[in-house]
């Protein structure tokens, strides 16, 4: 309760925030819609040369960029100005004030900052992944939506663990600015289903950057390709991995010395 | 003016190796979009045999050459000059007799193509032994044809992006505008996929623009795959897109530093 009152404070604070910039935000959004028109022109290319992109037809792909586009949203609205601030608040030693507030640490550092327009990034996701159902026929049971959901969230818990992790190194080398540009830069391999790549990097946006858990994986379960194992195995994956975010950061933070005390 | 430029590149390399990590990054983010392209065209071709006269080994092949054309036809002045004008760091530059926009930050975007470059050898012979392309297509005077076509590649687009940067001087928005030039040139260079690829409206009008020249039209140069009228007719049109860049650029520019006021200085 505490946590969830503290987080529509944030948001306030940020769409006060946005509210100063009113026509970068309609910018914003229309540089936006162009970027989907570029991805819809680019998928339209591909399948102007195929019936199938490893075993997925365009409305899966249009489905998948949904799902892609929910991941993003988390990275571009959360992650990146959240990193900013924690990088300069490391090197400037203001970390200090997070860590008097009474709230969890982890939670202040990656909440408080919110692109607010990115929300409408959400709804675009939203509707490619209806659309791209709908396109495809594939007989949708409540119980695949259930599934999709709780691998979604899986597949975000663990990017957001990750994330947490590689901040929290910056305790040890202060000067580690880079903490989540390995992120950013195979986030585009999510845009489309892992089994068109090389088992080499299968492997990497699998299980070292896991972008795949968080993109084609949740797909799969909403059209039913899942069984209720790997959907439980993927549950756990987060649920541990989420634990041993904490811990890193439980850790890193004993390292914390204050750069200005 | 030799000597200038020999202070400025001391000046500039010395800078761009203290960032070294970042470059590695950089790189690392650059290179991820054509492997994946080039994954997904090769599953294509593989699956079809070829896709529209493409082989896999053809796409491979493509990409990996896109992977060098690209680094020595891109430039990031946006990045390391839009910020001088809009907190007024420029006035500093003005006053030297020498133009901020083609000595200094040309100097400083070639010391970082330099490093990225040299971090960039050993990746790349690490995805030739990955993906092991079939050169066998490249001849020697293929090479030689493609290297003043990059440089004019490079040119234009370093101008192109120096004009956008310049309007800085009027808006604060120039990031924007640089976002929209960079989709144009993804839709237009052959960044996504080989332009005859695209579709037939995108290819007529990818003729006339500049972009193709900075990645599409040197790799096919470098591959061999043009014919000798395709071949004079880009070193033609890119002479043209090069003066209109330079007319464009120096146009602007002037203009640009006459409405100039120095913010905080």
């Amino acid at each position: 309760m505490h946590t969830l009152k503290l987080l529509s404070a944030f948001f306030k604070v940020n769409v006060q925030l946005a509210l100063a910039y009113r026509a970068d935000t309609i910018v914003n959004i229309l540089l936006n819609i162009m970027w989907l028109g570029w991805e819809l022109l680019s998928l339209s290319i591909i399948f102007n040369n195929t019936t199938t992109l490893g075993g997925w037809g365009l409305p899966e792909l249009i489905a998948l960029l949904g799902v892609f586009r929910l991941v993003n949203t988390m990275m571009v609205a959360l992650i990146w100005p959240n990193t900013e601030k924690f990088n300069q608040s490391i090197r400037d030693g203001s970390m200090d004030y997070t860590i008097l507030q009474p709230a969890n640490s982890m939670f202040l550092v990656t909440f408080s900052r919110i692109t607010v327009w990115r929300i409408w990034d959400l709804v675009l996701a939203i509707v490619l992944i209806v659309v791209g159902i709908n396109m495809s026929g594939d007989l949708i049971t409540p119980l695949h939506i259930l599934s999709f959901i709780l691998l979604a969230l899986s597949g975000m818990i663990v990017i957001y663990s990750l994330w947490i992790v590689l901040i929290a190194f910056t305790f040890w080398f202060t000067k580690f600015d880079n903490n989540v540009t390995i992120m950013q830069a195979l986030m585009d391999s999510g845009r489309y289903p892992v089994s068109v790549y090389p088992v080499w990097m299968r492997i990497i946006v699998t299980y070292i950057i896991p972008i795949a858990v968080a993109t084609t994986i949740p797909l799969q379960a909403l059209r039913g390709e899942l069984s209720i194992q790997k959907i439980a195995i993927f549950f756990l994956v987060a649920v541990i991995s989420f634990i041993v975010a904490s811990l890193a950061w439980k850790s890193g933070l004993k390292r914390y010395s204050g750069a200005s005390s | 003016m030799l000597k200038i430029f020999q202070r400025l590149w001391q000046v500039n390399w010395a800078e761009q190796w203290q960032y070294r990590a970042n470059l590695m990054m950089y790189l690392l983010f650059w290179l991820v979009s054509p492997v994946i392209y080039l994954a997904i065209w090769t599953s294509i071709a593989n699956a079809k045999g070829n896709v529209n006269g493409l082989t896999a080994n053809d796409f491979i092949t493509y990409y990996m050459t896109l992977l060098i054309v690209d680094q020595i036809t891109s430039n990031i002045v946006i990045h390391t000059f839009a910020y001088k004008i809009q907190d007024g760091t420029l006035s500093g530059e003005l006053i030297k007799p020498i133009h901020p926009m083609l000595t200094n930050a040309l100097v400083n975007n070639i010391a970082f193509k330099i490093l990225t470059i040299i971090g960039f050898i050993p990746v790349w012979i690490i995805l030739f032994f990955l993906f092991k392309p079939d050169y066998s297509s490249v001849t020697l005077i293929g090479v030689l044809l493609a290297i003043p076509m990059m440089l004019m590649g490079f040119l234009i687009g370093y101008l192109l992006t120096a004009t956008i940067t310049s309007l800085a001087f009027w808006t604060t928005r120039v990031f924007s505008i640089h976002d929209f030039y960079f989709a144009l040139s993804l839709l237009f260079s052959g960044q996504f996929v080989p332009l005859t690829l695209m579709p037939k409206i995108i290819q007529n009008i990818a003729q006339y623009l500049p972009f193709r020249f900075q990645l599409y039209h040197p790799i096919q140069l470098i591959l061999g795959r043009l014919s000798v009228a395709e071949i004079i007719q880009g070193y033609l049109t890119a002479g043209i897109w090069l003066i209109v860049s330079i007319t464009l650029f120096n146009w602007v520019w002037r203009r640009g530093v006459k409405r100039f006021s120095a913010v905080g200085a």
